[in-house]
């Protein structure tokens, strides 16, 4: 695999609501839905909930620490939809307090 | 900018290397505000919520995070629980950090 | 400043950061960069005001 750092904008998207399993340096090993990647600092987020309406929990692995991304699960139009409102502030909160 | 030129190239060889193709380069600079939309959401989600941070050499702290450089370079934290104690307030490395978690 | 000097100096909105903005991020640069200021806006600010200290002070990775 090209290393993670340097794929495209285009090539990123191509694991947004996708199940993953990421390979990270000091041979950590997540797994999630993946909400986005930082084209930034190729940092990516993933999603996993316990259950159906369950907490989420996010976890951001560091675009520098990645070493391997893994296909698990192809996204549903299911998965893109509840992926889309995890961030959805409620009552539309801004950046500033 | 370093940015800048970190991420330029993508745009230019996309644009020069299909003969200038304006189609393809509104489509990635489509997906890369997308993309970036998106973290730049789950880092303002992540506002006041306590965070763990899974650092090199096995290290683990956690703290309440309070916000991030646009570059993420640095987060800048409050209580953070070190191994040796608790600081008030501190600022930790991204390069140090290999995942950082909190639930929604 | 809560900064130390191996950090690059900060980026100042401007032109030349426009024009850069517009050439990544198209029609939603205006957006993007709005966002980014105010986060880079609270982080100034957090910074400025709580004085923190880097943790560890030598980096674990270099």
């Amino acid at each position: 695999m090209v290393e993670w750092r340097q794929l495209k904008p285009l090539e990123w998207c191509k694991y947004v609501n996708k199940k993953v399993k990421v390979t990270a340096q000091e041979k950590h090993q997540y797994d999630g839905w993946v909400f986005t990647v930082d084209p930034v600092s190729a940092s990516i987020v993933l999603v996993t909930v316990q259950e159906k309406g369950g907490t989420a929990t996010v976890r951001v692995v560091t675009g520098h620490a990645v070493l391997e991304v893994e296909v698990l699960q192809e996204g549903s139009e299911e998965t893109a939809c509840w992926l889309r409102d995890v961030f959805t502030p409620p009552g539309g909160r801004i950046l500033s307090p | 900018s370093p940015r800048f030129l970190a991420l330029c190239p993508t745009s230019i060889s996309s644009s020069t290397g299909s003969g200038s193709d304006p189609v393809q380069m509104g489509e990635e600079q489509c997906a890369r505000s997308a993309l970036r939309e998106g973290f730049l959401r789950a880092l303002v989600a992540m506002t006041n919520k306590p965070v763990q941070f899974d650092m090199y050499e096995r290290v683990k702290v956690h703290a309440t995070f309070g916000s991030s450089d646009i570059d993420v370079l640095n987060f800048q934290v409050s209580d953070l629980h070190t191994p040796i104690g608790v600081q008030k307030e501190a600022l930790l490395r991204c390069q140090d950090v290999i995942l950082y978690s909190f639930d929604l | 400043s809560c900064r130390s000097s191996a950090l690059p100096p900060s980026e100042r909105p401007g032109e030349r950061r426009g024009a850069e903005m517009k050439k990544l991020y198209g029609v939603d640069a205006a957006k993007i960069q709005g966002m980014e200021t105010a986060m880079q806006l609270t982080f100034d600010r957090n910074c400025d005001r709580k004085q923190p200290k880097y943790w560890p002070v030598i980096p674990l990775k270099l």
